[in-house]
């Protein structure tokens, strides 16, 4: 046997243990791979989609880079502490120490060399699948597997300098240990569970001052007291496991009343032990799922936003054109044909606004048909109208009672007609854009009365045309009208002056960007979040693990005593539920106190509720909390029976 | 005298690869009140017939009564609960649960029946005062001593006022002082309580505390020696034995190697 079949062997051997850390690894070399396959696909072609493929990836591949070698070193140093036990009867055999270096080192690279390969066999299978849902994401027409040497190269170096920096920082912690604390077994407990009192008040205080100027920000928003929330919880958690919980159980177990219960008794001391050797793990698994919590919310929080657009911008294609616009024929020739090239059925409605002035505001108003304004509402499901001679609707939310006069009644001072405003007509039918100027819908009949220009202008000034186009597959849309909208945005920019005879708005192409780019979030987010939480599992069950042979006596010294199997299942539920789920219940309470944050703070941008939003994810994590839970339990338990 | 456990012709027999007889056709019994050593030299299959008189063991063949019950017509979970209320068990690493403390080590018997908390306070009251803990009832095991350590472990086993203690090696992990102050501790238990005790033991001198010392060797009956007026000469009986038992030296050594 060779001193790296040796090495083979412990990593093959133990791959029991090595389970979970591999299936962590794995994985997070998969979506790695899998985020730098998009980053340099060649056939993204559009600039802007480009833009967001790469910074979102970028983003998702360095947290994804900084989280995986926190989580490798992590483990590792437990896996070291776990064998330090073998690693002292190695050197108690002889081995020299840069041996034993070269050992850990192999060990740890075979355990990279495996976790990069099949990381990356899985990666590149599973790519086809991400790009077909990134293809419906952006709706693109193709995004074809390719193969480029770039992806594996990025992968490789990045996971295997991962790799060389833990295993030399795994030699170095072997490093300074002694033969004999090696043999001893780094892991044996004394079952001491000290807090500082002061402490442990602290951090349930500083908990509770977060909490409260998060209430308090509900009512007076102000930016700056995030920063102060953020430390507070951070610190406050962080007491929290090392000191407050302590301090909490200590306390239940001064009320011997409630404490001397058949598994109480057992449990709450065995848990304060696992809280104690595990508190800085506590810690970070609640900040990371809080984390994770929130990305996915906010990102899912977004795409409420984006159904909202579209609430508000139902026309699919909507032109209109000023009384000398010269382009008039010209576009509309072009976006016919670019629907008919994109094999796109549509309703087109033709709006002929005339100006006037209201005798009520003095203000030009363009007047439209009722009958133009149904057959548009037709096609969008919209309620109709009907009006009667003389009666008209204001389209809008707009007041249309004079401040002092408060007249529903005026008339339209060139044509003298007079009209009755019923009330408004408050749907989207045009884009705000479109509205500057207050749009009356008269009867039909009222309509042909108004012949007469606007004062001061000509028949044809006084006039100008809105076309709307009611494309049922509107997300399709994306590529009509391209040259326009670049005009428009170009002219017009954040201005509000449209220096052209005509504008052109497609909320398709908008829509479609907006969407692309919170799906693409909300995707990087999930799958970020899928790999943090499955390592943060796997933490939990790689201690579990490592204390296996601590547990395996304290339960068979408790089957001695008469402890039955139903008993004992109990027993290990009451340990094991605070361990999955203390942890994930204050990253519950962080992020639904953090959601009441951003719902105050997002009042002030957009009027969206995000509730709905954040309660889905909360449950969608509970479900998968709940389901890790049952996994790793049924393997404890299995593990436990065994002995 | 009724005797409180029966072993009639019980042999254990290990399936495996190569099968192994453990216990071979052992017969013996143990009156009431009686303090019993089991004595034998390694791989003779005392931890194999403690483990049977356990109950956490079953035998291949042959009967055995623990208080007048067969544990085999028990299920699962009687037994247990049989083992709960009938077995008190001293162990040679003592089995602390570190995570306890000296009193609720020694009330954990009670709380897993679900005894009333006023009960477990009286009785570990009286206990922890003949065992000389109350100072150190507050304590973590980590924190005291191997000879209170083992002090609390047989106030875990006696609690519940078991009808048997089983110990196993109950000094092997004891300095000399230590392990005499246990070893009077359960003499006194056995004369004043009147509690029976099974003691697994490699040490003569831990055995000549006992009324009779059962030697069995292969996992057979080997001898049995009763207690005289002197600890001294029994003591010496059992060193003749031990050495007439066939093993070196080194067997008898106090010190066990795990």
């Amino acid at each position: 046997m060779t001193f790296r079949q040796f090495a083979y062997h412990n990593v093959i051997r133990n791959s029991r243990v090595y389970a979970a850390f591999f299936m962590a690894s794995i994985f997070s070399v998969v979506v790695f791979f899998i985020y730098s396959m998009l980053m340099f696909h060649p056939n993204i072609e559009d600039q802007f989609l480009r833009n967001i493929a790469f910074s979102g990836m970028l983003i998702a591949e360095i947290i994804l880079i900084i989280f995986t070698l926190f989580f490798l070193f992590y483990s590792m140093s437990a896996f070291l502490q776990a064998r330090s036990k073998e690693f002292g009867i190695l050197l108690n055999l002889g081995m020299e120490k840069y041996q034993l270096n070269r050992l850990v080192f192999l060990e740890t690279m075979i355990l990279g060399f495996i976790s990069i390969t099949v990381g990356i066999f899985f990666g590149f299978s599973f790519s086809k699948y991400f790009f077909m849902i990134i293809q419906e994401l952006f709706l693109l027409d193709s995004l074809p597997l390719y193969l480029s040497w770039k992806p594996f190269a990025l992968t490789i170096f990045v996971f295997l300098s991962l790799f060389i920096t833990i295993s030399i920082s795994g030699v170095v912690f072997i490093r300074k240990k002694e033969i004999t604390q090696l043999l001893k077994g780094y892991w044996k407990s004394d079952g001491d569970v000290g807090y500082k009192r002061w402490k442990a008040i602290m951090g349930l205080a500083m908990l509770f001052m977060a909490y409260s100027l998060v209430i308090f920000s509900v009512f007076h928003m102000q930016i700056w007291v995030a920063v102060i929330i953020i430390l507070l919880a951070l610190v406050g958690t962080y007491l929290f496991f090392t000191d407050s919980i302590l301090y909490i159980l200590q306390q239940i177990r001064k009320r011997k009343q409630f404490y001397w219960h058949p598994f109480r008794l057992v449990a709450f001391a065995e848990a304060s032990i696992k809280i104690r050797e595990n508190s800085r793990m506590f810690f970070v698994v609640t900040i990371v799922s809080t984390i994770a919590f929130l990305s996915v919310g906010v990102v899912t929080s977004f795409s409420t936003f984006t159904a909202q657009y579209r609430a508000t911008h139902p026309v699919s294609l909507f032109y209109s054109s000023d009384w000398d616009n010269p382009f008039e024929e010209n576009h509309l020739m072009q976006l016919t044909n670019q629907l008919q090239q994109e094999n796109l059925s549509y309703d087109l409605v033709r709006f002929r606004l005339k100006k006037q002035t209201s005798s009520n505001t003095r203000e030009v108003v363009n007047i439209i048909r009722e009958s133009d304004v149904n057959s548009l509402a037709i096609s969008l499901k919209y309620p109709i109208i009907t009006l009667n001679e003389g009666e008209a609707f204001i389209l809008g939310s707009a007041q249309y009672k004079d401040e002092n006069q408060s007249k529903e009644q005026f008339v339209l001072e060139e044509s003298s007609v007079p009209i009755y405003i019923k009330g408004n007509y408050n749907y989207p039918i045009f884009p705000a854009f479109a509205m500057d100027t207050p749009i009356i819908i008269l009867n039909d009949l009222d309509y042909l009365l108004v012949t007469e220009p606007l004062a001061g202008f000509g028949i044809e000034e006084s006039n100008a045309t809105f076309y709307t186009f009611h494309v049922s597959e509107w997300l399709r849309t994306k590529d009509i009208g391209a040259e326009l909208d670049n005009i428009i945005v170009h002219s017009v920019g954040t201005s509000n002056v449209n220096p052209n005879p005509f504008y052109f708005e497609n909320p398709g192409l908008n829509y479609s960007i907006i969407r692309a780019t919170f799906s693409l979030l909300l995707f990087t987010g999930l799958l970020v979040a899928a790999v943090l939480l499955l390592a943060a599992g796997s933490f939990v069950y790689f201690k579990l693990y490592t204390d296996l042979e601590k547990d395996k006596k304290l339960y068979d010294v408790l089957r001695r005593m008469g402890v039955t199997e139903p008993e004992l299942v109990k027993l290990v539920n009451r340990q094991l539920i605070p361990q999955f789920f203390l942890p994930w219940g204050l990253a519950m309470v962080h992020s639904t106190f953090s959601f009441f944050f951003l719902q105050a703070f997002w009042v002030d941008l957009a009027a969206i509720s995000i509730a709905m939003e954040m309660l889905l994810v909360l449950i969608a994590f509970t479900i998968i909390q709940v389901s890790y839970f049952y996994l790793i339990r049924w393997r404890y338990i299995a593990h436990i029976r065994a002995s | 005298m009724m005797s409180i456990l029966i072993l009639d012709e019980v042999s254990k027999v290990y399936e495996g690869k190569v099968a192994h007889l453990a216990v071979n056709q052992l017969s013996f019994e143990v009156e009431k009140g009686e303090f019993l050593a089991i004595m034998g030299p390694s791989g003779s299959g005392k931890t194999t017939l403690l483990n049977m008189i356990s109950t956490i063991d079953t035998p291949t063949s042959g009967e055995l009564f623990i208080d007048g019950t067969n544990p085999i017509n028990l299920t699962k979970n009687d037994l247990a609960l049989f083992r709960r209320r009938h077995l008190g068990f001293v162990f040679q690493d003592f089995n602390l649960l570190p995570a306890l403390t000296v009193e609720e080590n020694m009330i954990l018997p009670l709380t897993l029946d679900g005894q009333p908390v006023e009960t477990m306070k009286r009785k570990v009251a009286i206990l922890a005062e003949q065992l000389d803990l109350t100072p150190i009832l507050d304590k973590r095991p980590a924190e005291i001593s191997g000879g209170q350590a083992q002090r609390t472990a047989i106030g875990r086993a006696l609690i519940h006022e078991p009808s048997i203690i089983l110990a196993d090696e109950p000094t092997g992990n004891l300095d000399s002082k230590a392990a005499r102050d246990v070893l009077e501790l359960l003499t006194e238990v056995n004369k004043r309580r009147q509690t029976t005790i099974i003691m697994v033991t490699h040490d003569a001198i831990a055995a000549s505390y006992c009324d009779r010392v059962l030697f069995i060797k292969d996992g057979q009956y080997f001898n049995e020696i009763y207690k005289d007026d002197r600890r001294q000469t029994f003591f010496q009986r059992i060193l003749n034995l031990l050495s007439l038992l066939g093993g070196n030296v080194n067997d008898l050594s106090t010190i066990r190697l795990s």
